[in-house]
């Protein structure tokens, strides 16, 4: 008998045992208590356990249930992973004392994820998933301050491109037809609160 | 009897009105179109329309909240079965078979089976609220946090069986769920579990982010990465209306989700939450297409949009009877009763005949409002396939973020559903289903909370989920339901092993 | 459809005048925003919504609602703290956001007094204690009785860890000499339907909550945490009469973040106290079991401080996990 690895399965076990001993780790905060009076930390104890035996269970059974190999990375994939995260993290750690407006809320953290994407796009293994990520949180990014309609069209643009077949009229129509239908449908209708135009 | 039908036909004489039934027309209309809007649901849009209510007469004000609670039942699974769009719980089972039938080019019948199988499930569910209403909360009542805990715990084992493919990631999947539904503050004490300190998660991860991210946003990608996927998408129409053969497989389907349904509906314990994907269960177990599933079995759309329909109907009955709000749509529909100055309870059948019969019988022109209303849509919901995909996956994507955001008009939603679109796109990539972790979620808490009151309550005694025969019940069918599920697994396995 | 009517009237007019900073005598001049710190539907809301209908007609403004829940009340009340004070942002303060989370959650962001410009107190209810049918207690002699004898003591429901009706559970057990066993549930709804249904057989409830299930008899009142009898309960005597000196009563009240102009606290004080003597809202407060409040800012202030100071008593002597 030889061992046909399954890595898909090996890669979800091991996924799965590292988040439930992260979580036990975490769980040390929280006073367990009786099993008359739970403490917080009671369930999420018995729930990693059970997620830790789980995902030994499945790197097990993926010794045998192969082959299913993941999808090959390239230098790249790896080189733009790294830089993203770099970059990202930078970007967090450091706009909030370029400008005021990335000290408030959340933005530090937005431009951060935005920053990280869209240097991971320079690779073709994530420019799919870092292009509709960074369209994401760019409308994070932009809506509080530029408002509905700036952070309309940067989600729009920004997920333009990750299709190749898209053309400039095709765009700039959907663009003035999107901006039109969400005004109507969020705004004219259902009226939610939120700022249309750039603040001061 | 008879006195039901006098009852039934007063309340109908309230119902019909033509100021009542234009909202309940109105309350329809809103329904559905918040339900096809990703993120935007009841709970938002009715606090938003609640103000107006106070204009209204009572019976009318309700009759109009009824009709957006179940028009955005009935419009959630639109975008389900369309985009892989769940907007709440019982959609995330709509998804399964229902986006797959989209793909084959069955997205009409998928729309017609789930109008026709709500609004039969509806009809049936509301004469159940009308004809045994009281008796059914002695049903409800009689359930403890032990058998609401037994309950959850089949619910989870079951929400394994959603799995297409391995058992185990799926049991890993679900205990993920459970997990990830940790976060926030614990109810039982106060005190703040996984949140880092954010004081967005001190409430806990939204659904919303998760379901978004996972299903809608993941799906784009995947998507745009397999472009020749997507032109099955939108060459294929086909027929809009069901088969013969496609029919008479809904038929039974629908008619045991209308039983699974109607009974979960009542537990206000979170019962109706188990409704969609317990009927999911049974008809991947029992049904005669239980082979296609996975591959778009219409049974796996009839039986659970029935069953979702029915315990949206027979939720009322804790409400109606009781004055206990099961949900929080309940809870705001207490709140505009109060403000009206009526208390819901026992004695509104006697106080408030108007408001209490011509509820139930606007359920039902509800439901048969909805039908109307969506029949005729389905050809355009199904043109919207034909839309160039390029066109198609911005309107999604920005419907997405503005759904996001609104749920709390905060920014950290959005970024959250960022996060949970890498998470389902990882997710995609190792084979791990993202609905079993979904349901986890949503039960785990629940479970927990019942778990512990329980020992509470019992001191301590672990031996009480088996000696309340309810709770016993309930174990003996999810010890069942599991080792009938990993015994052709584990088979399977040796088998594998053996031959190698 | 219907939602545009009041709310993007408000939105019109918002965009109409602008950000021009607006001068306290013309105040107001667009719609006020009124935070609500817990979710739609409970009787924070209840009562936010009552009060703001005369009150924004009086005023010549909407007032838009916003629910901001989360973290026993203080994730909206942190908001309105942070707020311009322009008298544009309101939060419909209360016992768990501005008595109790101050002590129970060592974390929180702003101080209960010293942030806000207190307006109002809109009203008070007392909590009660309510006992299944069944479960064989009509009064705290009853209660102390089982209690004591029982081998395994009472348990009793409550709406939530925290609550001011948790606390008092604590309370109770203290002044018995035996500890009652507490069920947190998730609100009041659940924690009723466990006493109707006889899962739990004892309760500490507010009254808005409870009030409508005693009416109907489904459970019994045995003891009232008020100083007097209430007007709408007057068979229901208090923990004081059966010998127990324990008055606690939740609150709700009108407030700002802190330096709000002295002209607009005096406006909305004037015109808070005038619908509070309205006979309907009176009437309103009465059905829900509450009291409609009669303080000036200066005494509410005053108010807010001396129950921040007493509910930090009770947390510590109950020992409730906060963090």
């Amino acid at each position: 008998m030889q061992l046909k690895i399954n890595a898909k399965d090996l890669a979800s076990g091991i996924f799965l045992v590292l988040v439930a001993l992260v979580g036990l780790y975490l769980n040390q905060d929280h006073s367990l208590g009786t099993a008359r009076r739970m403490g917080p930390g009671y369930m999420p104890m018995m729930v990693f356990y059970i997620q830790a035996g789980l995902g030994a269970l499945v790197i097990f059974f993926s010794l045998f249930s192969g082959p299913d190999p993941l999808e090959k990375w390239t230098k790249m994939d790896w080189g733009s992973l790294a830089l993203g995260i770099a970059a990202g993290t930078l970007a967090w750690k450091l706009s909030p004392s370029v400008w005021g407006f990335f000290g408030q809320t959340y933005n530090a953290v937005g431009l951060g994820i935005t920053v990280g994407f869209l240097v991971m796009a320079i690779s073709a293994g994530w420019k799919l998933l870092a292009i509709i990520c960074a369209a994401v949180a760019l409308f994070g990014l932009i809506l509080e301050k530029g408002g509905f309609f700036a952070a309309l069209t940067a989600v729009i643009l920004v997920s333009c491109v990750a299709e190749h077949t898209h053309t400039k009229k095709g765009v700039a129509g959907l663009l003035v037809f999107l901006l039109v239908l969400c005004w109507w449908v969020f705004i004219y209708e259902l009226d939610i609160r939120v700022n249309l135009w750039p603040q001061s | 009897m008879e006195l039901l039908l006098t009852n039934l036909a007063h309340g109908f004489g309230v119902a019909l009105s033509l100021q009542n039934i234009s909202f309940a027309l109105l309350g329809a209309l809103i329904g559905t179109a918040i339900g096809v809007l990703p993120g935007i649901g009841p709970v938002a849009t009715i606090s938003l329309l609640l103000p107006i209510t106070f204009g209204l007469p009572a019976t009318t004000a309700i009759i109009m909240l009824a009709g957006i609670f179940y028009g955005a039942q009935y419009g959630g699974s639109t975008t389900a079965i369309l985009l892989n769009l769940p907007g709440e719980v019982s959609s995330v089972v709509t998804t399964l078979e229902g986006y797959k039938m989209a793909r084959n080019g069955r997205a009409g019948a998928a729309l017609a089976t789930a109008a026709l199988g709500s609004f039969f499930a509806g009809s049936i569910a509301t004469i159940l609220v009308a004809a045994s209403g009281p008796l059914l909360t002695q049903v409800a009542l009689s359930f403890g946090p032990a058998d609401y805990f037994s309950l959850m715990l089949l619910g989870l084992i079951i929400a394994c069986v959603l799995a297409q493919g391995s058992i185990i990631k799926a049991v890993g999947m679900v205990v993920l769920g459970v997990a990830l539904g940790l976060v926030g503050t614990d109810v039982q004490t106060g005190q703040q579990r996984f949140t880092f300190g954010i004081p967005e998660l001190s409430d806990g991860i939204g659904f919303v982010p998760i379901a978004m991210g996972m299903f809608g946003i993941a799906e784009i990608v995947l998507n745009l990465e397999r472009p020749e996927s997507r032109s099955v998408l939108s060459s294929k129409v086909g027929s809009l209306w069901l088969t013969k053969d496609e029919f008479k497989r809904a038929t039974p389907a629908v008619l045991r989700g209308t039983v699974v349904g109607s009974f979960l509906g009542i537990l206000p314990g979170g019962g109706a939450s188990l409704a969609a994907f317990g009927s999911y269960m049974m008809e991947r177990k029992m049904s005669k297409g239980r082979h296609m599933f996975g591959q778009g079995a219409i049974e796996g759309v009839a039986g659970p949009e029935a069953a979702n329909n029915a315990a949206a109907q027979t939720s009322f009955i804790p409400l109606l009877t009781l004055g206990i709000p099961s949900n929080a749509v309940m809870a705001l529909m207490v709140g505009a009763l109060i403000i009206q100055g009526i208390q819901p309870g026992p004695r509104m059948v006697e106080a408030q005949p108007d408001l209490f019969w011509g509820l139930i019988a606007s359920m039902w022109i509800g439901n048969l409002m909805l039908l109307v209303i969506n029949l005729p849509m389905i050809g355009m919901w199904v043109k919207l396939l034909q839309v160039p995909y390029r066109f198609l996956y911005p309107s999604i994507l920005v419907f997405c973020c503005i759904g996001v955001y609104s749920l709390n008009n905060n920014v950290f939603d959005v970024y959250m559903t960022v996060l949970f679109t890498v998470f389902g796109y990882m997710c995609n990539k190792l084979k791990l289903e993202p609905a079993p972790l979904l349901i986890g979620f949503v039960l785990g808490p629940m479970m927990e909370e019942h778990l512990r009151r329980a020992m509470l309550l019992s001191r301590g005694d672990w031996s009480v989920f088996i000696q309340r025969p309810i709770s016993a019940t309930m174990l003996g069918i999810a010890a069942t339901a599991l080792a009938l599920m990993l015994l052709p697994n584990i088979r399977k396995g040796k088998d594998k092993a053996l031959a190698e | 459809m219907f939602g545009k009517l009041t709310r993007r009237h408000a939105l019109m007019a918002a965009a109409a005048f602008g950000p021009t900073p607006a001068l306290a005598q013309a105040w107001p001049v667009q719609p006020i925003r009124l935070i609500v710190p817990f979710a739609p539907g409970g009787t924070t809301d209840l009562i936010a919504r009552l009060v703001a209908t005369p009150l924004q007609e009086r005023l010549g403004q909407p007032i838009i609602i916003e629910n901001r829940p989360g973290a026993g009340a203080t994730v909206g009340s942190l908001m309105a703290a942070q707020a311009a004070p322009d008298g544009y942002t309101l939060v419909l303060s209360n016992i768990a956001s501005h008595g109790i989370s101050p002590t129970l959650y060592p974390n929180i962001r702003y101080d209960a007094v010293r942030d806000f410009s207190h307006i109002a107190l809109l009203t008070l209810n007392p909590s009660v204690f309510v006992a299944n049918p069944r479960a064989g207690i009509s009064n705290m002699a009853d209660f102390a009785r089982v209690h004591r004898a029982s081998p395994r003591g009472l348990d009793m429901a409550s709406s939530g860890a925290g609550s001011s009706n948790h606390l008092l559970i604590v309370r109770m057990g203290q002044i018995l000499g035996r500890e009652i066993n507490h069920i947190p549930f998730r609100g009041a709804g659940p924690a009723m339907t466990a006493v109707i249904g006889g899962q739990v057989p004892l309760m500490s409830d507010s009254l808005p909550s409870a009030a409508s299930h005693i009416r109907q008899g489904s459970v019994r009142a045995i003891a009232m945490s008020s100083a007097e009898r209430h007007p709408s309960f007057p068979d229901v005597p208090t923990l004081r009469e059966q010998g127990y000196d324990l008055v606690t009563s939740s609150w709700f009240g009108l407030s700002g973040p802190a330096r709000l102009p002295q002209p607009v606290v005096e406006r909305l004080s004037r015109e808070v106290r005038a619908i509070l003597a309205m006979p309907e809202i009176r009437a309103r407060f009465a059905e829900i079991g509450g009291t409609a409040g009669e303080f000036s800012p200066e005494e509410y202030s005053n108010f807010v401080s001396s129950e921040v100071a007493s509910w930090a008593t009770l947390v510590r002597e109950s020992g409730a996990q906060p963090d």
